[in-house]
């Protein structure tokens, strides 16, 4: 049937506007069969984007002059202790493995976070390494799904756009964009901007005429791919289908957070950060294999203290909310947490009460599915300056996130340089005490 | 209504416009010729060929090498009339007069000039701490390519341009700008986007003029290559002023004087000290008068040094095919050889003696034989995308794409908008900005990809909208108002403004019977409307190819 006549067809009312997918129907169908063994397993990357004080939240100095004012509270994990300003977090002490040893070799933004979003420095090989969520997506993903595997919510990419790409995995595991180049994390309307952006067809144009576009567009496409073959036409039928897909299906709708109740939203606080934690449990609840929502604005040379008391007051409520939520509904089991920046700050406070960039001894924290919680491991010095017990670099922090989804980290995908490159680095040692 | 007109006579009237060769000055006369280089290209890739059983393609017809030339030469997909003036022009040597003309294009200096700074400074296209560095430093390539300056002057001016580093706080580096020299305040940027640090700077520099990646040899022996992490920082040694002292030192006021500290370096973390040093094993004979970066400059820019003239070549010939003869065009080494090592090699010899005359080498490849192939397959022989034997498929650029929207849709752009370049901070009213931000990319050409988001807005979104479906189409109303047209003529006008071709007869039956189908006139117009969408998303508009 060709296009044409597929529109006749339509003005008569005879077919309904998903026949027109037909085409493609095929090629889902395939996928899906290749697909289908996968278990469901979720993964929420926390961002913290300029690198977050965790001298003041996981790693309390109370004895050093380098510890600052904050005090420590106990969570409801026996011994394990956290900065006074995460009391909410603190509720879910069982939960949380705290890795007090990270030590990463980077305290350039850019650098740091290409380093800790895909566990290797920047290539000087010209390999395009994939940032850890188009790592999940093709691990774990369903080609066949209607929501991308990958959606990253709020991110700030302007220190490394390439620690956000898919890499050497190609565009089919390109994340999805809501809430970009955003840099208020009080935005009035979080929910308008954390909407898919051009999703809904223009006004201008009804339904026939939309479902004939999108044919004659299909009949182009393929005449063109046939005499051009390769990536490039490839990519751009693989970003249509996924595109045309997310408009025509329901799923599209699970971006409209005015579908939950006022106090639902109310308690994950309304600004971006909390609303798109709200927006990552809902699409958890889709089977998205890798959501990351990031929180900004943790570059503090000056004023640290005031400002992390603030940003903690932001985190402390969305995620203790999404913990909470995910929890409730069963699906924290399935789901893995991490919580991370691109580096940790200086114990040494400045003189401008500031802490600056420092990659030698900081935290990050695991969360929820695979992981054992309730514990920190790894020890820093009294100063908080050296990591004493289990250094922990970026490689291993990657080998345990995606061990703790199930995989295997020294399964290897071919780039493209045609070498094959394990899923955490060669040199990774995971933190198997914190695995479930 | 007078906007109407005014676009109806450029799609319907074919202007004469292409200027004639005598309107042009004549091209310089250096030793190598256009015709020669075009020559040595032809005679390696078909002696390739021959040996490897490749059957090329077929060439190019007048307006898919129309389509190409435009694109690479001056940044956007030709005008209707444009495309018409050249289809209908009887000359036989219409492609290099057009190729000529395109030259005198103030758009043509622009699109290089980005073109080279996304190449040369890529943190400046990802890295929104260094985008404005790379649009000060563009200001200077837009000059040398607007007057053709060889390409050897334009690096020699880079690297000798006279730095004052301020900043006694290592991390804190700034240059100032030398008021004595106006290219100064545009030069400097190159050394703030490499954050004022000899080993940036050298990195930088060995590996967009000598074609050879140091920086891992920065913290360890190149694994790949013959480089040691000494022979790096001896490198990084020509850059050493970068390192201001707290004190003021010789090298801040004065442009040349006693080396004093200015060729040398310590490796970080190690107490041996480097003084600079050529990747030959040679050191300049230090004196009073030259200073580091003036013998760099000399010695990186003679005719001889085969890896200075080669890899330039070879860059510019990335320009024009997508990837180069040795591509990554900077990592040679075990991993990576030229496709075609003697062509480079001649390349870059012919290259050194058209006296590095850019437009010489342009020329030169754009008469090739593959240069002019179509991208279109008819052998399983060409897939290959390093044998040439047929035109790559190769991603636009993001100002490429808009500006070659602007040209297909007549869309009247306010001039304020198009000075918008900053891709991170999009502007909600300007569609430049806003394509843009969504398009920024740093994929190889050949290997473009297109995400979600673009694919959502290029469909629904409000400026393709606008152009396509709404009473404000500025271009598509003319084309539909004209009177005593028929459906098919304009069902090919819009062929000719989107995609800048005639259709195949079929596709002129099947689109014209979809438009004369809808019935009333509004309907009709609707229906022309879907066409030109149709034609806008499709893989033929959104590449080059």
């Amino acid at each position: 049937m060709n296009a044409l006549d597929r529109r006749t067809l339509l003005k008569l009312g005879a077919v309904s506007a998903s026949v027109t997918l037909s085409g493609w129907m095929g090629r889902l169908a395939q996928a899906a069969a290749d697909a289908k063994a996968k278990p469901k397993r979720s993964c929420i990357l926390l961002w913290m984007n300029g690198g977050p004080a965790t001298i003041d939240m996981w790693d309390r100095k109370l004895d050093h002059e380098n510890g600052g004012p904050f005090k420590e509270i106990a969570t409801k994990a026996p011994g394990l202790k956290i900065g006074e300003h995460l009391p909410k977090i603190a509720e879910f002490g069982q939960n949380l493995a705290v890795l007090r040893g990270m030590s990463t070799k980077e305290g350039d933004h850019g650098r740091g976070t290409y380093l800790m979003r895909t566990g290797v420095m920047p290539s000087a090989a010209g390999i395009q390494y994939p940032s850890i969520g188009a790592l999940v997506s093709k691990e774990i993903g369903d080609p066949t799904s209607e929501l991308p595997n990958f959606i990253s919510v709020a991110p700030q990419r302007f220190f490394s756009q390439d620690a956000y790409g898919p890499g050497f995995l190609g565009p089919q595991h390109a994340s999805l964009v809501v809430g970009d180049n955003q840099f208020n994390n009080n935005v009035p309307n979080a929910d308008d901007v954390l909407k898919v952006q051009d999703l809904a067809k223009p006004k201008s144009v009804d339904a026939v005429n939309a479902a004939a576009r999108i044919d004659m567009l299909r009949d182009m496409q393929e005449e063109f791919a046939a005499s051009r073959p390769g990536g490039v036409s490839r990519s751009h039928s693989a970003a249509y289908d996924r595109a045309i897909r997310l408009m025509q299906s329901e799923s599209g709708k699970v971006f409209d957070l005015k579908e939950e109740k006022d106090a639902v939203r109310q308690k994950y606080g309304m600004n971006l950060f909390g609303q798109g934690c709200l927006l990552a449990r809902r699409l958890v609840e889709k089977n998205v294999p890798f959501i990351e929502v990031t929180l900004g604005n943790w570059d503090t040379h000056g004023n640290n203290f005031d400002l992390v008391k603030g940003l903690c007051g932001t985190l402390d409520q969305a995620w203790s909310a999404l913990l909470g939520d995910l929890k409730e509904r069963g699906l924290l089991d399935t789901t893995t947490i991490v919580w991370m920046g691109e580096f940790g700050r200086t114990p040494k406070i400045n003189q401008g009460k500031g802490r600056d960039h420092y990659a030698n001894a900081w935290s990050a924290v695991l969360a929820g599915g695979g992981i054992k919680g309730g514990q920190a491991i790894g020890k820093t010095s009294k100063d908080g300056t050296t990591v004493e017990e289990r250094p922990t670099s970026s490689a291993d922090l990657m080998a345990t996130v995606v061990k703790a989804l199930g995989l295997d980290h020294e399964k290897t995908n071919m780039s493209n340089v045609g070498r094959p490159i394990p899923l955490a680095d060669r040199t990774a040692n995971p933190v198997t005490e914190v695995l479930a | 209504m007078f906007a109407r007109l005014r676009f109806a006579a450029l799609i319907a009237l074919a202007v004469p416009g292409v200027a004639s060769a005598a309107d042009i000055a004549p091209p310089p006369k250096p030793i190598m010729t256009a015709d020669a280089i075009a020559g040595i290209i032809d005679r390696h890739l078909a002696a390739d060929w021959q040996a490897r059983g490749i059957q090329p393609t077929a060439p190019a017809s007048d307006a898919e090498f129309c389509r190409r030339v435009y694109l690479d030469l001056v940044g956007r997909a030709p005008k209707v009339s444009e495309l018409r003036a050249f289809l209908d022009d009887t000359e036989p040597k219409k492609r290099e007069t057009l190729v000529e003309k395109l030259f005198t294009l103030p758009s043509h200096a622009s699109h290089l000039a980005a073109v080279t700074r996304a190449a040369w400074l890529p943190q400046t296209v990802t890295n929104q701490q260094f985008f404005f560095f790379g649009s000060q430093f563009e200001v200077f390539l837009r000059k040398r390519y607007a007057e053709n300056t060889p390409a050897d002057l334009t690096v020699r001016k880079l690297l000798i341009t006279p730095l004052r580093v301020n900043g006694a706080n290592g991390n804190q580096r700034f240059i100032q700008a030398d008021p004595n020299d106006p290219e100064s305040q545009s030069l400097i940027g190159f050394y703030q986007a490499n954050e004022v640090k000899p080993e940036n700077a050298g990195a930088a520099i060995s590996r967009l003029f000598l074609g050879v990646k140091l920086e891992c040899a920065q913290c360890h022996d190149h694994p790949f290559a013959p480089y040691t992490k000494e022979q790096f920082w001896e490198f990084a040694a020509f850059f050493a002023e970068l390192n201001a002292l707290p004190n003021r030192r010789p090298s801040d006021t004065a442009p040349a004087g006693p080396q004093a500290d200015k060729n040398r370096l310590n490796i970080p973390n190690t107490d041996k000290q480097v003084i600079a040093k050529f990747f030959d094993g040679t050191s300049p004979e230090w004196n009073e008068v030259m200073n580091p970066r003036q013998e760099l400059a000399i010695w990186l820019t003679k005719p001889q040094n085969p890896y200075f003239a080669g890899n330039l070549a070879n860059r510019m010939w990335a320009h024009f095919f997508g990837l180069g003869i040795l591509d990554p065009v900077d990592e040679p080494g075990e991993n990576n050889q030229p496709s075609h090592p003697a062509l480079m090699e001649e390349l870059g010899r012919a290259f050194a003696a058209a006296k590095f005359d850019n437009r010489t080498l342009m020329r030169g490849i754009i008469r090739s034989r593959a240069y002019q192939l179509t991208s279109k397959l008819s052998h399983p022989t060409q897939t290959n995308p390093r044998s040439f034997a047929r035109m790559n498929l190769k991603g636009l650029t993001p100002a490429q794409l808009f500006d070659t929207l602007v040209a297909a849709t007549g869309y009247r752009e306010n001039p304020q908008f198009k000075n918008a370049q900053f891709a991170f901070f999009p502007q909600a009213n300007n569609p430049r900005s806003l394509f843009l931000n969504r398009f920024a990319s740093t994929d190889k050409p050949t290997e473009a990809s297109t995400t979600i988001l673009q694919a959502l807005m290029l469909m629904n979104g409000d400026f393709v909208d606008s152009q396509t479906a709404s009473e404000r189409a500025e271009i598509l109303a003319a084309i539909f108002e004209i009177p005593g047209w028929d459906t098919k003529k304009r069902v090919e006008t819009v062929f000719l403004t989107a995609l800048a071709r005639m259709p195949s007869p079929e596709e002129l039956e099947k689109f014209a019977s979809y438009v004369d189908r809808a019935g009333a006139d509004d309907k009709k117009r609707l229906a022309l409307g879907d066409v030109f969408w149709v034609l806008l998303n499709s893989p033929e508009f959104l590449f080059n190819h």
